[in-house]
């Protein structure tokens, strides 16, 4: 177990955005949590990244306490992660989007970036790309900060297929790496094939846990998300 | 009396120009669109009269004066950089008249709205003091150069386009915001303390809304996140509002302009006034800008 | 209770009118349009002007001064729009950028007034002026007259703002722009009844504030910086908030007179907004924003 969370809590203006929200990411799976709009999946991701303070609750890294860390100190303890919109430094090149993960050589830059499919120059200003290879610049960004917890937010909203399923690829080979990767998806598919575990989260709290196979037969989620 | 207008000319721009550079740092490079960077101009300034009236020789006083803007800067920005949304701007324009008032009323220090006259120079010809400032010219424009090209360059950059990026890959966003603004007031005061020692007075104008307005019309004109635009701005500006200084030269309007001297500055303030609304209209970027804020 | 109290109260009250009419403009701008509108504080000088120069210079009387320093004031309103801030939205510019534009312009007004009558003082000249003597505390009646006048403005504009059509529109563009033009509603119409009223307020407060003091170039920069600072107070992009805001700057700078020197009054409207941004920074209305 790599993350873990205990009784999380978040409100927003009266509303519980996040309810005693429990739930542990294993080490070298890919674990994605998923559940209709208005989950509160976001929320979470911005809470265990620092984004957001939990009204109450612990959040723990291995075995440290990270709860209401700052954003950067929760980095530092190795927790990258990307946006559902896509944040890169629009005026920076890709070169040096990627330095301000890390200080890089250009190989080490080159290798990341092969490594997802990206083959644009290291000197095109971000701004310039597609959304798509803006999102693949921003997961490379990612892949480049030192992390133990790599967690991407909605990687196949707004690209095309053949990224989509390259992503796939990519993400499999992160987990024969031995990386650990928690995403939220809505695309299904792309869900049940490439997940070890699934959490689903239902206003504000988790409803279930399981494998893929456990999840599309439980009576609950289809509740969840057809609503009743 | 064009050698002495050249000097003149030279001395202002290059003074002008550390402040633009100073300024784009923030604005430009960091996102920081601090509304009273003139603020920290004149504090250097009256810092530096103050210290050489009591008898500090320049090379105390000039670098002691650049430290206090900073100083002032960085405790600033230490409790306002965290403000969301317009407020850094509201509280940063806001410090403009707490400074007017402040120079006018504690006139203990100040000697209020009378200024303070005397000040020594540091050198006594004007042509080694334009040598002088050539020198601190040359050195901040290295400085600036190599700063926004190094690393804490690029984070400033990530900060302004996305401070949430910037924060979630391990950056404390806070600590580089107060590093910019206070590199930033650092060269506002200095240049601050060059200007005192050369017209050798300062008062309460110096926070004048219009003088800003004149140097975020040279920045503007230049670009934001470019050091060579903030140059050009000072430059071409620079030319064009002293050029506005000799229209009492030209035929018929002398008369009109003898009997009404005041329309001179007038003049001035709305010719750049309309370069500055024209050019954020039609050409935001500048000359050499790269992004827009 | 020190005996010059009540009349400090009443100085306030007239200030804080004056205060108020500039946040008001300030306030409903950047409620509507969401950009700080400094150029209130160019029309209401342009207004002072205007009405001295009618008045004054041309000899008309005060009721058709009145009229036609407010047509000036919308004209000159709806020419900034045109000219400027519709472009401006056109192109996308920032707020900042807004800002920045709606300063400069406030400069250039003053350059504009400097250049047009000239750096001396003026004054307005208004028939007689009575004084009512109330034993704690005198008040004028054209200062009377600011408080009535002020307080009929502001009932005005609550008016429009909650009673018609126009400002329920105003209140839907405000809110969500995208949705406002689902059902309907062409923001740039609304824009342009903005910009009429706030030159309307513009027209009123600088005719005010040119009755209770001298006229300069200058004068349109400190009172939109203690509009600005009302409109903090009273919770940014708050009308009715702006305008309790510049009564409460008002008072508390007259007041402050008590326990400060007069030449740090204006410290005390800044101490009063930094206070309020660190420790409530919605304002005295504002709803606070929503942490998302």
């Amino acid at each position: 177990m790599i993350l873990s969370l205990k009784n999380v809590s978040k409100t927003f203006g009266g509303v519980k955005a996040v309810n005693k929200c429990i739930f542990e990411v294993e080490e070298n799976k890919i674990t994605s949590l998923i559940g209709p709009n208005g989950a509160g999946k976001t929320t979470v991701f911005n809470i265990i990244s620092g984004l957001a303070e939990p009204d109450s609750g612990i959040i723990r890294l291995g075995s440290k306490n990270i709860t209401g860390l700052a954003a950067h100190k929760i980095a530092k303890s190795g927790i990258s992660r990307t946006f559902q919109l896509t944040k890169v430094f629009r005026n920076l090149s890709v070169r040096d989007n990627m330095l301000i993960a890390k200080k890089a050589s250009d190989d080490e830059i080159k290798r990341i970036l092969k490594s997802i499919y990206f083959d644009k120059p290291l000197d095109t200003i971000a701004s310039e790309l597609s959304y798509g290879q803006q999102r693949l610049l921003e997961l490379a960004r990612a892949l480049l900060m030192p992390h133990s917890l790599l967690m991407l937010d909605e990687p196949t909203a707004g690209v095309n297929p053949k990224i989509r399923q390259e992503l796939k690829t990519i993400l499999r080979n992160l987990r024969k790496e031995g990386k650990t990767v928690f995403l939220i998806e809505h695309d299904m598919e792309f869900v049940m094939d490439i997940s070890d575990t699934v959490i689903v989260l239902n206003e504000g709290k988790v409803l279930k846990v399981g494998k893929p196979k456990e999840i599309v037969k439980d009576r609950k989620v289809l509740e969840a998300y057809l609503g009743k | 009396m064009i050698h002495d207008f050249l000097i003149y000319f030279l001395l202002i721009v290059l003074i002008y120009t550390i402040i633009v550079m100073s300024f784009n740092l923030a604005v430009g490079f960091t996102g920081l669109v601090n509304l009273g960077h003139m603020v920290f101009f004149g504090i250097g300034a009256y810092a530096s009269a103050l210290l050489a009236l009591s008898g500090a020789p320049w090379y105390l006083a000039v670098p002691s004066s650049a430290l206090i803007a900073a100083l002032s800067g960085a405790i600033i920005a230490a409790l306002t950089v965290r403000l969301k949304g317009d407020y850094f701007q509201i509280v940063t324009l806001g410090l403009v008249f707490i400074a007017v008032t402040l120079s006018r009323n504690w006139i203990s220090l100040t000697r209020g709205a009378l200024g303070l006259p005397g000040v020594p120079p540091i050198f006594k010809d004007s042509l080694h003091y334009m040598i002088f400032v050539m020198a601190v010219f040359a050195l901040s424009v290295i400085f600036f150069y190599w700063l926004t090209n190094s690393g804490t360059g690029k984070i400033f950059q990530a900060i302004r386009d996305d401070e949430t990026a910037s924060s979630v890959l391990g950056k404390n966003t806070y600590f580089y915001k107060i590093l910019s603004i206070t590199i930033s007031t650092f060269f506002a005061g200095l240049a601050g303390s060059l200007f005192v020692h050369y017209i050798k007075f300062v008062d309460p104008t110096i926070f004048d809304l219009e003088f800003f307005v004149l140097i975020l019309s040279m920045l503007i004109a230049g670009g934001l996140a470019s050091i060579q635009g903030s140059i050009a701005g000072v430059f071409t500006l620079g030319i064009f509002v002293e050029l506005i200084r000799f229209i009492d030269r030209v035929p018929l309007l002398s008369t009109v302009l003898a009997q009404h001297p005041e329309l001179i500055g007038a003049s001035r303030t709305m010719v750049y006034s309309v370069i500055v609304i024209y050019l954020l209209i039609f050409r935001p970027r500048g000359i050499f800008g790269r992004v827009e804020v | 209770m020190p005996s010059i109290l009540p009349q400090l109260i009443i100085n306030g009250l007239i200030a804080g009118s004056i205060y108020a009419l500039a946040a008001a403009g300030f306030a409903l701008v950047y409620y509507v349009l969401k950009f700080q509108y400094f150029s209130h504080g160019a029309i209401m000088s342009i207004a002072a002007y205007s009405f001295f120069a009618f008045l004054n210079l041309m000899g008309m009387n005060y009721l058709f001064s009145g009229a036609l320093t407010v047509i000036i004031s919308i004209l000159a309103t709806l020419l900034t729009n045109f000219l400027i801030y519709n472009p401006l939205r056109k192109r996308r510019a920032t707020s900042n950028i807004k800002l920045i534009v709606s300063v400069v312009l406030l400069i250039f007004a003053t350059a504009l007034l400097q250049a047009i009558f000239g750096s001396s003082t003026k004054s307005i000249t208004l028939g007689q002026n009575k004084v009512f003597d109330f034993g704690t505390f005198t008040i004028t009646s054209i200062q009377l007259s600011i408080i009535i006048i002020a307080i009929i403005i502001f009932l005005a504009l609550w008016f429009i703002l909650k009673k018609t059509r126009l400002g329920k529109a105003m209140r839907a563009l405000a809110d969500n722009k995208e949705v406002a033009q689902v059902v309907g509603i062409s923001p740039e119409k609304i824009y342009t009844y903005t910009f009429i009223i706030a030159g309307m307020v513009a027209a009123v407060g600088g005719i005010l504030l040119g009755l209770e003091q001298n006229l300069y170039p200058r004068m349109g920069i400190p009172i939109i910086v203690k509009g600005f600072v009302s409109s903090v107070v009273g919770g940014l992009g708050s009308v009715p908030g702006s305008i309790i805001g510049g009564l409460f700057i008002g008072l508390a700078e007259n007041i402050g007179v008590l326990y400060f020197p007069t030449g740090y009054k204006d410290i005390i409207s800044f101490v009063i907004m930094l206070l309020f941004l660190l420790l409530r920074p919605q304002g005295i209305l504002g709803v606070k924003a929503r942490d998302s």
